[in-house]
């Protein structure tokens, strides 16, 4: 009966305890292992609510500076995802508050490729650039949420956080995290008809 | 596109059910409801959808270099904090002498009640604000998370 199971979610927040705890004590390399481990997230949740990847990235490194300048204070019992993503939301909120957040773009890398790429492994390329349209159809959608329906889409169908987690950082009870998001993805459905109906094949 | 349920069922439930974040008697509620509700179920296939879809979608991300890149930061904080410090002490100096001056000066009643009033006002915003940025941080779990 020796399997190899992975590592459960008690035994990994075991783990980020040790490295935040090692990190505490100055341990250059778990600083490093803390970034790494978390620098994508906090990236990808500050994509979704600025909608450029330029100030995503900005604000991403705000976030972690800003992260690491309280880890003394941090009760590393915690999980980290929603202190650093709690950090990248305020930050994220205060800009809008001063700027008013400049009006979302289509997402284009450098070179003017698409950013949204399809990681599934369907099996034609007509079904491979299907999806992908789906995706960048959907990305569309979400950048043109209200922003408390984007944040709470960018953290459970992108980044896929529990409701508890999600409930910590946004501050509202985990019933309001549920109709919240219920709401933004039938905001999203609605967005995407008929496509959606066409997909399901009702 | 069919949203609407015949019955009182809560479709809020279809996305906790999605999300697998429903106690085991809510969920069994929803499955024998999506048996018998078209609608529901139609709308249950297309969240899922979308869901999945999201899941699936990878984003480009940023290169080692750019994270080692120092954002903005540090030598802007601070000019900015140095800044609002000095319009703070401007500001309550300037009130102090518009006070002053409005009490001992030789301005008429009106010019008296506009300066008070203009000061006040602004104590009275300023107070506001103070109030409710003390009370946020005594219920804030995060209250340490920097802003």
């Amino acid at each position: 009966m020796a399997a190899n199971h992975p590592p459960t979610a008690v035994a990994l927040s075991a783990i980020q305890a040790q490295t935040v705890l090692a990190a505490q004590a100055g341990d250059a390399e778990a600083r490093e292992v803390l970034a790494r481990s978390c620098q994508r997230a906090a990236f990808h949740f500050a994509l979704h609510l600025t909608g450029h990847r330029d100030d995503a990235l900005e604000l991403s490194q705000d976030a972690m500076l800003r992260f690491f300048g309280s880890l003394g204070r941090f009760d590393a019992s915690r999980p980290v995802r929603p202190w650093l993503l709690r950090i990248v939301r305020n930050l994220a909120r205060d800009r809008s508050r001063r700027m008013r957040i400049r009006r979302v773009e289509p997402l284009d890398s450098d070179d003017g490729g698409p950013i949204v790429e399809p990681v599934d492994s369907s099996p034609t390329p007509e079904q491979m650039a299907h999806r992908s349209e789906m995706q960048r159809r959907l990305w569309s959608a979400v950048l043109e949420l209200k922003p408390r329906h984007r944040e709470v889409i960018a953290l459970r169908d992108y980044l896929d956080l529990s409701y508890d987690e999600i409930s910590e950082i946004l501050r509202v009870p985990r019933g309001t995290v549920m109709s919240r998001l219920h709401r933004a993805r039938s905001a999203l459905r609605a967005a995407l008809q008929p496509a959606l109906r066409k997909e399901v094949g009702a | 596109m069919s949203t609407n349920c015949p019955t009182s069922f809560d479709q809020t439930m279809l996305s906790g059910y999605i999300d697998d974040e429903l106690t085991q008697g809510e969920e069994q509620r929803v499955r024998l409801h999506l048996e018998d509700c078209e609608s529901c179920r139609q709308m249950y296939l297309e969240l899922t959808t979308i869901r999945e879809t999201a899941m699936s979608t990878r984003f480009e991300n940023p290169h080692d270099e750019q994270w080692d890149e120092s954002p903005r930061g540090g030598i802007s904080l601070f000019t900015r904090g140095l800044g609002w410090t000095m319009a703070v002490i401007w500001l309550a100096s300037v009130a102090a002498f518009g006070l002053w001056h409005a009490a001992t000066g030789p301005e008429s009643l009106v010019e008296k009640l506009l300066i008070f009033g203009g000061i006040t006002a602004a104590a009275l915003l300023f107070v506001s604000v103070l109030i409710d940025r003390i009370r946020v941080s005594r219920t804030d779990r995060y209250r340490e998370v920097k802003k």
